[in-house]
C-alpha cells in the first residue's frame, strides 16, 4: 500500500496563456483510491488528462514508477480511463467494446526463443477475459447488446470493464457517476469501491461531489483554482480542513473569525474557548471551524454563547436550525426542536473546535445568511455538470 | 398537440402523390406500353442489346466513385483535423464551384483536354511529347485525352467530388473526440484508431457519399457527350436519346429508365447490407 | 501529428483544390480575353462583359434561373419546413413511409426524375385539354384554356419538388434535437399555440431551415437535367442556354456571367463567414451569453416588441413572395405578343431578331434544336412548344403526314412570291400549303489541309482507318447513314433493309476501328476550327463560317454525289401565336433579311433576288469582291445539284429501323 506509483512534479498547465494548473505536486501510491475533488474549473480534469496522456503539461514532470512519461502517448501507458460520458463505441457491441483494448495488445510470442516476434492475444483468451470482466460488472448475457440499448448504469459498468480488462496499473475515472441518478450513484459508489478492492489497482477518481469522495477514497486531493488546497484521508480532510475553502467544500461548516490567544486557547466573540490546536503565534488571527453537528444546545444561562433561532428545517434525522449570533448566522444540527425566535445557548467542547490559519479564502465562506440558496446548490449536482476544461488541444 | 401538428404534412403528402409518385407511375406505364398504347413487354425483350451500355455506365460510374472516395475521404479527414478557420475556408471552397454551372466547368475541361488544348500545348512546349516519341518510337502529335473513357471518368470525378467530401466530412466532424481518446487509451495507435474507430464510425457518410456520386454518374448525359464525344455512350445518353434526342422512342426510354432504377436500388440495398457486414467484419 | 505528415496533408489538399479550381480559373481568365477563344490568349479586354449585358438570350436565361431558383427555394423552404414539422408529429410507421417517398427525388437519378415529370406533365395536359373542352362545352361562364404547355410553371413545380426533400432533410434533425417540452413550456408561460410556434419552434429549427434553403438554392442553380426535361421551349435556364452553346462555341460572354456569379457568391459567403466567425469569437469570450437558458430567451421574446416584428416581418415577406409568384405566373402569360421559334444553331443573324422585335413589337423566343430527329422528339414529347420551326425537307413530309403542321395563310406572307419558283411546290410540300423555304445547301466533307496531304474526293475518307481518331461523324441518323449509303452507291432514300444494314455495318465497323474521334453536330465548329480533328462531314454553309476562323479548311462535295437539302419554315398545328408566326416568316423571307442572313450564316437563300444580289451586297459590305468559289459552295450550281439527291420521307417501318440502328450504333 505504500509503494509510490505516480508522481507529479511542479506541474503547470495553461491554455492560451490562461493558467489552468499551478505547480501541482502530488504522489500517488500503488493500489490507492485517490480522489481529485473540487468545483468546476479547479483543474482536476486537466490533471487527470495529463496523467492519461491526452494533454502534455506546459511544464513539470509526470513520473510513472520513477520514469518520466510526459511524452509517452496514451496507448503506451499502463493507464486506462473511464470517460465522463463513457465514450463507448457505438458501432461495437458490449463484448467488442470490452475486447477492444485486448485486440490492440501485442506481446512476445512464447514460441519464439528470441522473444522478438510479437503476437496478438489469442481469441480464446480474449473471450475468457471479457467474460470474466462481464462477471465482475454483473452484465453477463449482455455481450451482444449495442451500447445504446443499455441503461446509464450498465453503460457505466461496461466502460469500467473495458478499461479494467487491460489490467492497467492505474484506472482514471472522470466524473463517471455524473450522469446517473442519485440512487444509482449511491449503488455505484459501493460497486466501484468493491471493484477496486477486487482487482487491487490504483484508482484516480475525479469528482465535484464531496460525499462521493468521502465514501470511496483512501486519499482526497482538494483542488481549487488550479492549485491543491489539501491532501489527506477523508477523516483528515473533514476534521482538519486546512483552510476555509476546504472546510466549506467538505461538509457543512460555520467559519468564524477568531484570535489564537495561545496554544489550545482561541478567542471568538470576545470569549475564550479551550481547543486542541496549537502551533500558532500568540494572538494570531485565525479562522475557526465548527461543524454544525458538533454543537450542543443548552439553556441560555448555561451557554457559552447565546443567539436567536431564525430558521428551522426538519431533516428527518435532525433539525437544521439557523441561529443568529450577533449578526453572524450559524448552522446547527440538533435532534431537539427549538422554535423560530427562541433564544438558545450553545456549548462547544474543545474537540469540536478546529482552528485554521488565515488564507485567501478567509471571510468567503461559513456564514449561513444566504441559507436557502446554499442548500439548493448542494443538492443540485447537475449545476456543476458542465465540466470546465474544454481543452482538446493536442 | 401531436395530431394537430401532423396536419401540416397533408399538403406535402398530396404534392408528393402528384409530383413524385404519379410521374414514376407514368414511367412504369410507358415502359410497358407499345407506341400505340397497348400493353407490351417488347421494350424489355430488347434490353439485352443495351447490355454493353449498362456495363459501360456501371463500370465508369464505379471507377469514378472509387476515385472520388479515394480522394474525398482523405480530404475530409484532413480538413477535420485542421483549425476552424481553415475548415471554414475549405468548406466555402468546396461548395463554391457548384455555383458555376457544371456544363461550363465541363466545357472548360474540354479546352484543357483537347488534342490541341492547353495540356497538350503545355506538354508540347516542355518537350514531353517529343520525349515520349523518342522513348517509345511513336509519332504522336498530342496525347489523346479527349473522347476517351478516361475523360468521362475525369468529368464525373470532377463534378461529383464535392458530393463525396461533404457527407463524409460532416460525419467525421461530428465524431465524439472522447471516442478517439478512449481508443488511444485502450492501446490503439493512430492507425488502429483510424481503422477500428474513425473508419467504421464514418461509414454512414461514406455510404451516402457513394450514393451521391454513383447515381448521377451512371445517369449523366451531358458529361459523356461533351468529354466522351458520343463514342462512349452511357445510360443517360441512351435515355435522353429516346426522349429528346435523335431516336424518338419514349417507351423504350422509360423501360431503360426503369431497369436502371431497379439496378441502382438493388446496388444500394446490397451496398447497405455490405456496409453493415463491413461493420461486423471490423468487429471480428 | 508529425511534421512530414502535415506537409503531405497540406500538399494533398492543395492539389485537390487545384484540380477543383483549374477549369474555373481558366473560365475566369478567358472572360477577359480579347478574342473569342478559350485557349488562345489575345489580350486583355472587358468586351465580353459589355456584350453580356446586351445579350438578351443570356440575360433572359440568367433572369429565369434566378427567378425560378429564388421562387422554388422560397416555396420549398416554406412547404418543406411545415412538412417536416408535420412528419415529425406523425407516428413512426407512417413517418417512415413518407420519409422514404420523400427521399425518392434525392436518390433517384436526375434524368429519371426529369423524364418522369415530363411524361407526367404531358399526360396531364392531354387530360386537361379533354376536360377543358368538355367543361367549356357545357357552360359558358368560365372559359378554361384548352392548351397547357411546359413552361415556367412546370419548371417551377419541378424545382420545388426536388428542393423540398433537401429542406426536410436539414430541418428534421433539428426537430429531433428539440426538447419535447419546449412548446409546453412556452404555452405554460402564456404563449398561444401560434406564438409558441413562432417564438419557440421556429427559432429552434432556424439553423436547419437556413441551411435547407441554401442547399435548395444551390441545387436549383446547379440543376440542368431536370430543367432540361421540364422547362419546355418558352423558358430556358442559364444551364440550358449553356448546354445549347456547348454544342457549338461557348461565347466568352458565358465566361463573363459565370465570373460575375462566382464572385458574387464568393463575396456573400465571405461576408456570412466572417460574421459567423466573429460571433463565435465573441461567444467564446462570454460563454454566459450562449448558455442563457431557453426559458429566459423565451420570456425575453415574449416581452420585447421585436418578437412581434419578427413574426409580422416573417409573415409579410412570405406573403410578398407568394403574391409575387402568383403575379409572375399570371403576368408572364399575358405579356407582350410573343412568337416561339425553333431553328438550328448558328442559323440566323441575331440582329434580325432585334430588328423584327423593334419593327413589330413581337418578342421572339429563339431556341435551337440539334437535328431534325431531335426536333421531332422535342415536338412529340411535348417538351418543345414552338410556333415556328425550320425542319428539313424529309422531316417536313413526316410532320405533314402526322398532321403536326398548320396550313399557312399566304395572304399574310406576301414575301412568299419572292421565293425562286424552283423552290416552290417541292416534293415535301407538293401544293405548298405549309411551308416557306428558309435556306438550302449541300452536305460535304470538310477537312484540314495542314493535316491531310492529298485532297479528299470520296466519302471513303469517312470510313478510312488511315484517318483513325481524326474523323468527325454526324450525330443524327439520317445524315450519318447517308454518308455510308452514298459511299456504297445506294440511294439516300432506300428502304431496302439489306442496303441499310450494310450501311450501318460500315459505320459500326469504322466506329469499332476507332475512325471516329466523336459524333458531333455543332460541336464540329470548335473541333475543326481548333485543329482538334482533321476531317468532318457537315453542311456547306457551316463550312464557310468555319473558314472565317480557320483558313486551312477545305470543302468538297464527294464524287459519289451528296445530299442537297431545303430547310423551310412552318407553323405547328394549333400554334398559339399563329399571326405572329406568319409575321415572322414574312419578315425572314424578305430580300433584306435574306441578304443579311445569308451574309451571316453562309447558307443560300431561296429568295431569288437576294441570291442574285448577294455578290454585290458582299462587295458593298466588305469592300472586296466575293470569291466566286465561295459563292459556288454556298449556292451550289446546277451541275453539282444534279449529282445530289434530296431526302424523302421514309416509310414508318424504315424510320423505326433507322432509330433502332442508330441506337445500336451509339452503343
Amino acid at each position: 500500500m505504500s509503494k509510490e506509483l505516480i508522481r507529479l512534479r511542479d506541474l503547470c498547465m495553461a491554455y492560451d496563456n490562461e493558467p489552468v494548473l499551478n505547480n501541482i505536486n502530488l504522489y500517488i501510491n500503488d493500489k490507492e483510491f485517490l480522489t481529485l475533488l473540487g468545483p468546476s474549473g479547479c483543474g482536476k480534469t486537466t490533471t487527470l488528462r495529463i496523467i492519461g496522456g491526452f494533454v502534455t503539461p506546459t511544464s513539470g514532470d509526470v513520473l510513472f514508477d520513477g520514469v518520466r512519461i510526459n511524452d509517452v502517448p496514451p496507448y503506451q501507458r499502463q493507464i486506462n480511463t473511464v470517460f465522463q460520458k463513457y465514450a463507448l463505441f457505438p458501432h461495437l457491441n458490449v463484448f467488442e467494446n470490452i475486447a477492444f483494448g485486448l485486440r490492440m495488445q501485442k506481446r512476445p510470442d512464447p514460441s519464439d526463443p528470441t522473444g522478438k516476434r510479437m503476437m496478438k492475444i489469442p481469441e480464446e483468451e480474449i473471450r475468457e477475459r471479457v467474460m470474466e470482466m462481464l462477471e465482475v460488472i454483473s452484465l453477463k448475457g449482455f455481450e451482444n447488446r449495442r451500447p445504446d440499448a443499455l441503461s446509464g448504469g450498465q453503460q457505466q459498468r461496461v466502460a469500467i470493464a473495458r478499461a479494467l480488462v487491460n489490467k492497467p496499473k492505474v484506472l482514471l475515472l472522470d466524473e463517471p457517476l455524473g450522469a446517473l441518478d442519485l440512487k444509482l450513484r449511491k449503488d455505484m459508489q459501493i460497486e466501484l469501491k468493491r471493484i477496486q478492492q477486487q482487482v487491487g489497482i490504483t484508482f484516480i477518481y475525479v469528482t465535484h461531489d464531496q460525499e462521493e469522495a468521502l465514501t470511496m477514497s483512501d486519499t482526497i486531493v482538494v483542488m481549487d483554482k488550479g492549485s491543491i488546497q489539501q491532501i489527506g484521508t477523508p477523516e483528515d480532510i473533514y476534521n482538519e480542513p486546512k483552510n476555509a475553502f476546504v472546510a466549506d467544500f467538505i461538509g457543512e461548516s460555520n467559519i468564524i473569525d477568531g484570535v489564537m490567544v495561545r496554544d489550545k486557547l482561541v478567542q471568538m466573540y470576545g470569549k475564550q474557548f479551550p481547543c486542541l490546536d496549537g502551533g500558532f503565534a500568540e494572538n494570531e488571527p485565525v479562522d475557526v471551524v465548527i461543524r454544525p453537528e458538533d454543537i450542543d444546545i443548552v439553556p441560555v444561562e448555561q451557554g457559552q454563547l447565546t443567539g436567536t433561532v431564525t430558521n428551522v428545517t426538519f431533516k428527518g434525522m435532525q433539525y437544521d436550525i439557523i441561529v443568529d449570533f450577533r449578526g453572524f448566522k450559524w448552522l446547527i444540527q440538533t435532534t431537539d426542536h427549538s422554535p423560530v425566535g427562541a433564544r438558545i445557548g450553545i456549548k462547544l467542547d474543545p474537540d469540536s473546535i478546529h482552528v485554521m490559519k488565515k488564507s485567501a479564502y478567509s471571510g468567503m465562506f461559513g456564514d449561513y445568511s444566504s441559507f436557502s440558496e446554499e442548500y439548493d446548490e448542494l443538492d443540485d449536482a447537475s449545476l456543476a455538470l458542465d465540466e470546465e476544461e474544454s481543452g482538446d488541444e493536442e | 398537440m401531436k395530431n394537430k401538428l401532423s396536419r401540416f404534412a397533408i399538403p406535402y403528402v398530396i404534392w408528393m402523390a402528384l409530383f413524385v409518385v404519379a410521374p414514376i407511375i407514368m414511367v412504369v406505364v410507358y415502359a410497358f406500353s407499345s407506341a400505340d398504347g397497348g400493353f407490351t413487354l417488347d421494350n424489355f425483350s430488347n434490353m439485352g442489346t443495351y447490355a454493353v451500355v449498362f456495363g459501360r455506365s456501371f463500370k465508369l460510374a464505379f471507377i469514378a466513385t472509387v476515385i472520388c472516395l479515394a480522394i474525398g475521404y482523405p480530404v475530409s479527414y484532413m480538413m477535420s483535423k485542421e483549425g476552424p478557420g481553415f475548415q471554414r475556408i475549405a468548406m466555402v471552397l468546396i461548395m463554391l464551384p457548384m455555383w458555376i454551372n457544371f456544363l461550363l466547368r465541363t466545357y472548360s475541361w474540354m479546352s484543357i483536354l483537347e488534342n490541341n488544348g492547353l495540356l497538350n500545348q503545355l506538354f508540347r512546349s516542355i518537350g514531353l511529347i517529343s520525349l515520349y516519341n523518342r522513348v517509345f518510337g511513336t509519332e504522336l502529335q498530342f496525347f489523346p485525352m479527349m473522347n476517351t473513357q478516361g475523360a468521362v471518368v475525369l468529368g464525373m470525378v470532377y463534378n461529383y467530388l464535392p458530393f463525396m467530401i461533404l457527407p463524409i466530412y460532416s460525419v467525421i466532424i461530428k465524431l465524439d473526440n472522447s471516442l478517439i481518446e478512449a481508443a488511444r487509451d485502450l492501446g490503439a495507435n493512430s492507425i488502429n484508431v483510424f481503422r477500428r474507430v474513425i473508419l467504421p464510425l464514418s461509414f454512414p457518410g461514406i455510404l451516402s457519399g457513394i450514393t451521391m456520386v454513383f447515381v448521377p454518374s451512371v445517369s449523366t448525359f451531358a458529361i459523356s457527350k461533351m468529354l466522351g464525344g458520343g463514342t462512349e455512350m452511357i445510360l443517360g445518353d441512351l435515355i435522353e436519346q429516346q426522349f429528346l434526342g435523335g431516336a424518338y422512342n419514349p417507351q423504350l426510354g422509360a423501360a431503360i429508365s426503369l431497369v436502371m432504377m431497379v439496378i441502382v436500388v438493388v446496388c444500394m440495398v446490397v451496398m447497405n447490407r455490405f456496409g453493415e457486414g463491413e461493420e461486423q467484419a471490423v468487429m471480428l | 501529428m508529425k511534421k512530414g505528415n502535415f506537409v503531405f496533408n497540406r500538399v494533398f489538399t492543395v492539389l485537390v483544390f487545384l484540380f477543383l479550381y483549374a477549369p474555373i480559373l481558366l473560365l475566369i481568365v478567358f472572360s477577359f480575353n480579347k478574342g473569342n477563344s478559350n485557349i488562345v490568349w489575345s489580350g486583355f479586354s472587358l468586351d465580353w462583359y459589355r456584350k453580356l449585358f446586351s445579350d438578351r438570350l443570356i440575360m433572359q436565361s440568367v433572369y429565369t434561373t434566378l427567378l425560378v431558383s429564388l421562387l422554388a427555394t422560397a416555396i420549398a423552404t416554406f412547404a418543406g419546413t411545415f412538412a417536416a414539422i408535420g412528419f415529425h408529429a406523425l407516428r413512426r410507421r407512417s413517418r417512415n413511409v413518407l420519409t422514404t417517398v420523400n427521399n425518392i427525388p434525392m436518390m433517384n437519378a436526375d434524368i429519371v426524375t426529369g423524364v418522369a415529370m415530363c411524361l407526367f406533365f404531358v399526360a396531364f395536359f392531354g387530360l386537361w385539354t379533354d376536360f377543358a373542352v368538355w367543361f367549356n362545352g357545357i357552360q359558358d361562364v368560365i372559359e378554361l384554356p384548352t392548351r397547357l404547355t411546359l413552361g415556367f410553371g412546370t419548371l417551377l413545380i419541378a424545382h420545388v419538388s426536388f428542393n423540398i426533400p433537401y429542406v426536410i432533410l436539414s430541418v428534421s434533425p433539428k426537430l429531433r434535437q428539440m426538447d419535447k417540452n419546449l412548446v409546453d413550456a412556452a404555452m405554460d408561460l402564456g404563449c398561444t399555440w401560434m406564438q409558441a410556434f413562432w417564438k419557440v419552434i421556429l427559432p429552434e429549427i432556424k439553423p436547419g431551415i437556413i441551411s435547407g434553403a441554401l442547399t435548395a438554392f444551390t441545387m436549383s442553380v446547379d440543376d440542368f437535367i431536370i430543367s432540361y426535361f421540364t422547362a419546355g421551349s418558352s423558358s430556358s435556364t442559364l444551364a440550358m442556354t449553356i448546354y445549347g452553346m456547348t454544342k457549338k462555341r461557348v461565347t466568352p460572354e458565358i465566361n463573363a456571367i459565370s465570373t460575375l456569379l462566382f464572385f458574387t457568391v464568393l463575396l456573400l459567403l465571405v461576408i456570412v463567414n466572417v460574421r459567423e466567425a466573429r460571433l463565435e469569437r465573441l461567444g467564446k469570450q462570454q460563454p454566459a451569453v450562449r448558455r442563457s437558458p431557453t426559458v429566459e430567451k423565451l420570456s425575453a421574446a415574449l416581452s420585447t416588441p421585436r418578437g412581434k416584428w419578427v413574426r409580422w416581418g416573417g409573415t409579410a415577406s412570405l406573403a410578398c413572395i407568394f403574391v409575387a409568384a402568383v403575379a409572375l405566373l399570371t403576368g408572364a402569360t399575358n405579356a407582350q405578343p410573343v412568337v416561339n421559334v425553333c431553328s438550328w444553331g448558328e442559323y440566323i443573324d441575331e440582329s434580325l431578331i432585334t430588328q423584327f422585335e423593334e419593327e413589330t413589337g413581337i418578342i421572339v423566343n429563339y431556341q435551337t434544336a440539334e437535328s431534325n430527329e431531335a426536333l421531332y422528339s422535342l415536338l412529340k414529347s411535348g417538351a418543345g412548344d414552338y410556333d415556328v420551326v425550320t425542319p428539313s425537307d424529309y422531316m417536313i413530309s413526316q410532320l405533314i403526314e402526322e398532321d403536326m403542321l398548320e396550313e399557312l395563310d399566304y395572304s399574310n406572307i406576301p414575301n412568299f412570291q419572292l421565293i425562286d419558283d424552283r423552290f416552290k411546290n417541292l416534293p415535301y410540300d407538293p401544293e405548298n400549303k405549309y411551308t416557306v423555304p428558309y435556306a438550302w445547301g449541300t452536305v460535304g466533307i470538310i477537312y484540314n489541309t495542314t493535316m491531310i496531304e492529298e485532297p479528299i474526293t470520296s466519302w471513303s475518307a469517312m470510313f478510312d482507318t488511315q484517318y483513325a481518331g481524326n474523323v468527325l461523324m454526324f450525330r443524327n441518323s439520317r445524315d450519318a447513314m447517308a454518308t455510308a449509303l452514298l459511299y456504297l452507291g445506294y440511294s439516300l432514300n432506300t428502304t431496302d433493309e439489306g442496303e441499310l444494314r450494310e450501311a450501318f455495318q460500315l459505320l459500326a465497323d469504322a466506329k469499332k476501328n476507332g475512325v471516329y474521334q466523336s459524333f458531333v453536330m455543332d460541336e464540329i465548329y470548335q473541333k475543326l476550327e481548333g485543329g482538334n480533328a482533321a476531317i468532318g462531314a457537315y453542311y456547306a454553309g457551316d463550312y464557310l463560317t468555319m473558314l472565317e476562323n480557320n483558313e486551312d479548311l477545305a470543302f468538297v462535295v464527294p464524287e459519289e454525289g451528296s445530299n442537297w437539302f431545303m430547310d423551310a419554315m412552318c407553323v405547328l398545328k394549333d400554334a398559339p401565336h399563329k399571326a405572329e408566326a406568319e409575321a415572322w416568316i414574312n419578315f425572314i423571307a424578305s430580300t433584306d433579311a435574306s441578304l443579311a442572313n445569308m451574309d451571316y450564316i453562309w447558307y443560300a437563300s431561296p429568295n431569288k433576288e437576294a441570291l442574285e444580289q448577294y455578290p454585290a451586297y458582299y462587295e458593298e459590305e466588305y469592300d472586296e469582291p466575293l470569291d466566286p468559289e465561295i459563292y459556288e459552295i454556298m449556292a451550289a450550281p446546277a451541275e453539282v445539284l444534279d449529282q445530289c439527291e434530296a431526302y424523302l420521307v421514309l416509310p414508318a417501318e424504315t424510320r423505326r429501323l433507322y432509330n433502332t440502328l442508330w441506337t445500336e450504333l451509339g452503343i
